[in-house]
């Protein structure tokens, strides 16, 4: 009797959040990412923590800033890319996403 | 074809002057005019389709552009959505779920949803959501893009939410005399254990004003999942980074203690402009952005908006500010040259989009920039496109709002 009336409450309770009564389902999107350039060195640590969408949507930028950007995964958010991994993925991103230049941006 | 309108009303003093700015960025080597990528409009859960600037984490903004903001309430599905770590559960069950309140406190709490709806009191507050980085593409026009994601306006919302006050939760919870902070952290997390965690921090006379709440209800409704299901803070007045989603942890604090989150990321320069030398990267000493600024954005026409002479235009639009309330709205037609007073609606609370209109008769042909300008009850008012303060990390964007049409 007791179980039953356990398992009306749950029943109830699944009916009052039906909208998150099962898992959402979270569509996958996939970005474009150029070929080339060692480009799965770039697949395989950027995209541990985030899309590829965060680097279409910054434009073209320059050699300095990407550099900066590999620097701040790593520094801050802890990426465990090696420095020479870094210097590869820094190339394909300057390459592909970026222009040459002396200045910061 | 923007550019030109831009010069045109900017006018060519300024022109040379973004050019002495610009001329260290020129690159060394001619490159091509790099095209903007265009992102997918796809449908998320409990969201029409909506531009996926990316799914993981996921960061969603309106499909419709400015026409979002010209209604006093932006709805659930088509409010934009920014997260800032890959891993948020899919599923929060309710019956396990519990809001944490800890640290300095004589009783900590341990409360379910159910809890918060009916053991305190409940309260609304009709308020504006946006992100720090909000609109920061304009800064390109004083100098360079800025770092982060090139929002255009399309990182704000206004929505009625419903909920409890901090204030009763702490002041249930019994705050002890050693508080000084209240730490504030969610269900998103990192995908590697080193990478720091999405927490936030304000001081505890902030966190005891009135207007904070956990909201539980958003529009009438559920918070849709991706906007914090089941319980996010609101924090009226203020940008968006510490009105923290699927709130599992409420921590009173003795300390402030150094985060990746409050002390790095949504930094300004700590100087009265919160500006810097457009071009300067972060070297410089930083606060957290906080407040939000006086500003005001076109509903209506949008850019390029083709419109046949004689005709009347609604110029439509949405202004806010940091809770002081909206004085008046102008608008220009002429370059900013001439300015006259908006019509404002009725004020829905002092933390909400103010409507405002202007009735413009199309006498001539050509083409014409449309400038709002929001001033607040405290004499804020919006910075002109060429005066706004650069900073390196792109936040508090709130110059001048421009659109460019033709008259035909």
């Amino acid at each position: 009797m007791k179980k039953l009336f356990l398992t009306a409450l749950i029943l109830g309770a699944t009916t009052l959040f039906a909208q998150v009564a099962k898992p959402i389902e979270m569509p996958y999107v996939d970005y474009p990412m150029a070929k080339g350039d060692h480009d799965e060195v770039a697949q395989q640590y950027c995209l541990i923590c985030h899309s590829w969408g965060y680097v279409l949507n910054q434009g073209k930028k320059s050699r300095p800033y990407w550099k900066g950007t590999v620097q701040k995964m790593v520094n801050e958010f802890k990426a465990p890319i090696s420095k020479e991994d870094q210097q590869t993925i820094t190339n394909y991103l300057v390459k592909h996403y970026g222009y040459e230049t002396t200045s910061a941006h | 074809m923007k550019h030109l309108n831009r010069r045109h009303f900017l006018g060519a003093g300024l022109l040379l002057g973004a050019s002495t700015l610009l001329g260290k960025e020129l690159p060394t080597k001619p490159i091509a005019i790099p095209q903007e990528y265009v992102p997918p409009i796809i449908a998320f859960p409990e969201k029409k389709p909506m531009i996926a600037v990316s799914d993981r984490p996921p960061l969603l903004k309106s499909a419709k552009g400015r026409e979002l903001f010209t209604q006093p309430i932006t709805p659930n599905d088509e409010f934009f959505v920014r997260w800032h770590l890959p891993d948020i559960p899919t599923f929060v069950d309710l019956n396990t779920f519990r809001l944490e309140v800890k640290g300095e406190v004589n009783t900590p709490l341990s409360l379910s949803v159910d809890d918060l709806k009916s053991k305190f009191e409940p309260t609304e507050i009709t308020a504006v959501l946006q992100c720090g980085g909000n609109s920061r593409k304009y800064y390109k026009n004083v100098g360079p893009a800025t770092h982060g994601v090139q929002w255009d306006h399309g990182a704000m919302g206004c929505a009625v939410w419903k909920g409890v006050r901090l204030k009763d939760l702490l002041e249930h919870a019994g705050v002890k005399e050693s508080a000084r902070w209240v730490g504030l952290n969610g269900l998103e997390k990192p995908a590697m254990e080193e990478t720091p965690d999405f927490f936030r921090e304000m001081a505890i006379a902030e966190a005891l004003e009135d207007q904070i709440i956990v909201a539980y209800s958003m529009n009438g409704e559920d918070l849709p999942y991706l906007n914090g299901f089941p319980l996010r803070l609101v924090i009226p007045g203020h940008f968006a980074d510490s009105w923290v989603k699927m709130l599992t942890e409420i921590t009173v604090l003795d300390r402030y203690q150094k985060s990746f989150f409050m002390d790095v990321a949504y930094t300004v320069p700590d100087n009265d402009c919160e500006c810097v030398v457009s071009g300067s990267d972060f070297e410089y000493k930083r606060k957290p952005i906080a407040s939000m600024k006086v500003k005001s954005v076109i509903g209506y026409p949008s850019s390029d908006t083709v419109i046949k002479k004689g005709s009347k235009v609604k110029v439509t639009g949405v202004a806010f500010d940091q809770g002081k309330g909206i004085k008046e709205v102008m608008i220009s037609l002429d370059g900013g040259k001439s300015w006259s007073a908006a019509k404002l609606a009725a004020e829905n609370g002092k933390y909400a989009f103010r409507m405002w209109t202007y009735e413009w008769e199309t006498k001539s042909k050509g083409d014409f920039s449309i400038m709002a300008r929001a001033i607040n009850r405290i004499g804020n008012i919006q910075p002109q496109v060429d005066e706004i303060g650069w900073n390196a990390g792109g936040y508090q964007y709130n110059a001048v709002d421009v659109v460019n049409v033709k008259i035909v």
